[in-house]
């Protein structure tokens, strides 16, 4: 199959074509010729004004919740939104049932996702069933295919385990993922501690909790050397212990989600459990710092933490509320929406280039010759936002227009495009 | 004049031209309740619902009687025995509930926002008899209108409020109103069961000493240890919590004037506030109890349409 890309901004670094107005012919999931008014006949076309293409973009914390809760999101499912968000390659969080803990576990996703027209790359449990009791099999795991490990929505609490956790990674170069949460720190908490948390009467966890966990994880990498990555950061502070941790030569890195950059704290007014996610959403002056840090600053990469939930566990009291948002259709517009000065540069180098850098993935680069694994976007496009893939509607952006737009995605021969093509 | 809202959820969303109506309204049906004959036709023909998801005596006898006076039909619903206790979710009960004809919704429940979670998926009307350690509105309109009766009027009082105000609804329900109505509000208690952010949130002073607090106040508004809402210890014995913050006549003789004593209810005797304090003269604990039923009358009237 032969697909034209026609008059496309490319957005690579790694390639010669950075920065030039191209057309691209693929075929059969192989790039062959990159010019200008390329006239080859072709099966299929992408067109769109505006149109830019990159390297695939890369999500390191969805949650697919297959196998055990599939009612809330398939693989299948997931990935379809993961296509409609932009995403080749999307890392699924071992919070399964059961969990993603053994090699067993990982080859059947590896096996159930082989023909999906995403990537998906398992993360396997830290700890056996997420317990954070004893250390699962990750050695095993990572010759199975685990691209990373994590607790995932229950980070490693323990130091002395997670420093085991981490030396032990280190022998086959592997990566563990925390979100920084400690937990006995605002243990009831179901929002930001602060003025808003104080006048609402909703319990607050004080952002103290993740900072102290940043601190103490940047320990434990340095004792052992081992790689580490932070995701779902939201304290300036944390991202400060995180500069300096790296400007020291420590192998820790970071992401951020989109809805962290746009939300703030007082949205929760009105009790709306779409807006309970986990961490919980700071104060605006909080918010402001970390907009800039995405910008300019210490983050590495942007990761959807895409966590599909089923009407009945969002339509209820806020307390009973499960955390989280289905946010990987979204998350390339609010991220355009939140950050206004954001180039289709530090875009990518957020949503491709730093995380296949982290985690050891391919850089595939947009040259003749190369694999063609891309995302089609327009930084000055609008969404409507419908989310028509995921099998969740958990999303807050529900019926909004946001700014900035993905047009679809090539991942090898599978072609996606949100719109039919022209 | 009527209210301008449609539900009492909180203090939070009223004006002080509310309060001031409901406090006022509940004037003229204090007066109805000294009658031979209490009852009066106002809610004929509207049935109300007694929500208790949470365990109450007090507050669901007053709204009970409240509605009775008042000749609204009634039905009671507490959790336990319940479908809730079979696992049915809160929107279906109210659904099922409100399927058979009812009007207004009196709700307790045990997570903060529960009824501005319901006021956004049902039509009828709700009161917010307590939702978690959010509001309790009905409680801050009684104490009002009791310091109200006690004292004069609201604007350029001194209350204190004492105690675990972390899991209060009393407290945080009283501090919206004190403050709309332009009294003065000193938080006093333990620091761990004091929220970090009060002091930002409301214009409150925060004040670690119990003498310093009752000293400097006209009211002392003494809450209830929440010991079932604590999952952590926040001080080390209920009898070291006595000695630190408990009250007790000694102390409020020993002050430069009276105060006056007054608590939600239930009291836990001899740890926040001793025997010979809440039954002395100071105290206006059960007149706080007998106005519950008078602000309720006006809350429930209010909501149904009534206009003064």
């Amino acid at each position: 199959m032969t697909i034209l890309i026609e008059k496309a901004s490319i957005v690579d670094r790694n390639s010669p074509h950075h920065g030039t107005i191209r057309d691209i012919l693929v075929e059969d999931g192989r790039i062959t010729a990159i010019g200008t008014d390329l006239t080859m006949p072709a099966d299929k076309t992408v067109r769109h004004p505006g149109l830019h293409v990159s390297p695939g973009w890369v999500d390191v914390f969805s949650h697919f919740c297959d196998p055990g809760y599939e009612f809330k999101e398939t693989l299948e499912t997931g990935a379809a939104a993961a296509a409609a968000g932009g995403y080749t390659d999307v890392f699924v969080i071992p919070n399964t049932k059961p969990v993603v803990d053994s090699k067993s576990q990982v080859e059947y996703i590896r096996r159930k996702a082989a023909t999906l027209p995403v990537r998906v790359w398992p993360v396997g449990a830290v700890t056996r069933g997420l317990e954070g009791k004893d250390l699962a099999e990750m050695y095993d795991m990572r010759h199975s295919g685990a691209v990373a490990f994590s607790d995932g929505l229950q980070p490693v609490q323990a130091a002395g385990l997670l420093l085991k956790g981490l030396q032990y990674v280190k022998a086959f170069d592997g990566v563990i993922i925390q979100i920084p949460d400690d937990r006995t720190v605002g243990a009831n908490g179901l929002m930001n501690e602060g003025v808003i948390s104080t006048r609402l009467g909703l319990p607050g966890k004080p952002m103290m909790a993740e900072e102290l966990m940043v601190a103490r994880d940047i320990k434990l990498a340095r004792y052992t050397g081992s790689r580490l990555h932070f995701t779902g950061v939201t304290s300036p502070r944390s991202l400060e212990y995180i500069r300096r941790a790296k400007e020291s030569g420590l192998a820790v890195s970071c992401s951020v989600t989109p809805y962290h950059l746009y939300f703030t704290d007082a949205d929760l007014t009105d009790y709306d459990t779409n807006l309970k996610v986990y961490p919980p959403l700071r104060d605006s002056p909080t918010v402001q710092t970390l907009r800039h840090a995405v910008l300019e600053g210490v983050v590495d990469a942007i990761a959807s933490h895409h966590l599909p939930h089923e009407f009945d566990s969002k339509v209820v009291e806020f307390e009973y509320a499960k955390p989280g948002m289905s946010s990987l259709e979204t998350a390339y517009a609010v991220l355009c929406t939140a950050l206004p000065g954001l180039s289709a540069d530090r875009a990518v180098q957020l949503l491709s280039v730093g995380p296949r850098e982290l985690f050891g993935l391919d850089q595939p680069s947009i040259a003749e010759g190369k694999e063609a694994v891309l995302t089609f976007f327009d930084p000055a496009g609008k969404t409507q936002v419908s989310l028509s893939a995921s099998k969740s509607k958990n999303n807050p952006f529900l019926g909004r227009t946001l700014e900035g737009q993905v047009l679809g995605i090539l991942n090898g021969t599978h072609l996606h495009l949100n719109q039919p093509e022209q | 004049m009527q209210l301008s809202t449609k539900h009492l959820l909180g203090i939070r969303d009223l004006q002080p031209v509310d309060i001031q109506l409901i406090l006022d309204t509940a004037t003229q049906f204090k007066e109805v309740l000294q009658r031979p004959i209490k009852k009066v036709p106002t809610l004929r023909d509207v049935t109300i619902v007694n929500l208790f998801y949470e365990n109450s005596t007090r507050t669901r006898i007053s709204f009970e009687l409240a509605e009775k006076r008042l000749s609204a039909d009634t039905i009671n619903f507490t959790a336990s025995g319940s479908s809730a206790a079979k696992g049915e979710t809160l929107l279906d009960t109210v659904n099922n509930i409100l399927s058979m004809k009812v009007d207004m919704v009196v709700m307790r429940h045990s997570a903060s926002g529960a009824p501005h979670f319901l006021a956004k998926h049902i039509p009828a009307a709700i009161v917010n008899a307590g939702d978690g350690i959010n509001e309790h509105p009905t409680q801050a309109l009684l104490d009002a209108f009791s310091i109200r009766e006690a004292l004069g009027e609201l604007a350029g009082k001194k209350v204190a409020i004492i105690g675990d105000i972390m899991h209060s609804r009393v407290a945080l329900s009283n501090i919206w109103l004190l403050k709309k109505m332009g009294a003065e509000v000193t938080i006093a208690g333990p620091p761990t069961l004091i929220p970090v952010h009060l002091t930002e949130a409301f214009d409150v002073r925060v004040e670690y000493n119990l003498r310093n607090a009752l000293e400097w106040c006209d009211v002392a508004n003494i809450l209830r240890i929440q010991l079932e809402r604590q999952n952590q210890p926040l001080f080390s014995s209920l009898r070291e919590y006595s000695l630190a913050y408990g009250v007790n006549k000694r102390l409020l003789d020993s002050l430069s004037k009276e105060i006056v004593i007054m608590h939600p209810g239930p009291i836990n005797r001899g740890v926040e506030l001793d025997s010979d304090a809440a039954d002395s003269k100071q105290s206006i604990i059960l007149h706080q109890v007998e106005n519950g039923v008078a602000v309720r009358m006006a809350v429930l009237y209010l909501l149904a349409g009534g206009t003064q």
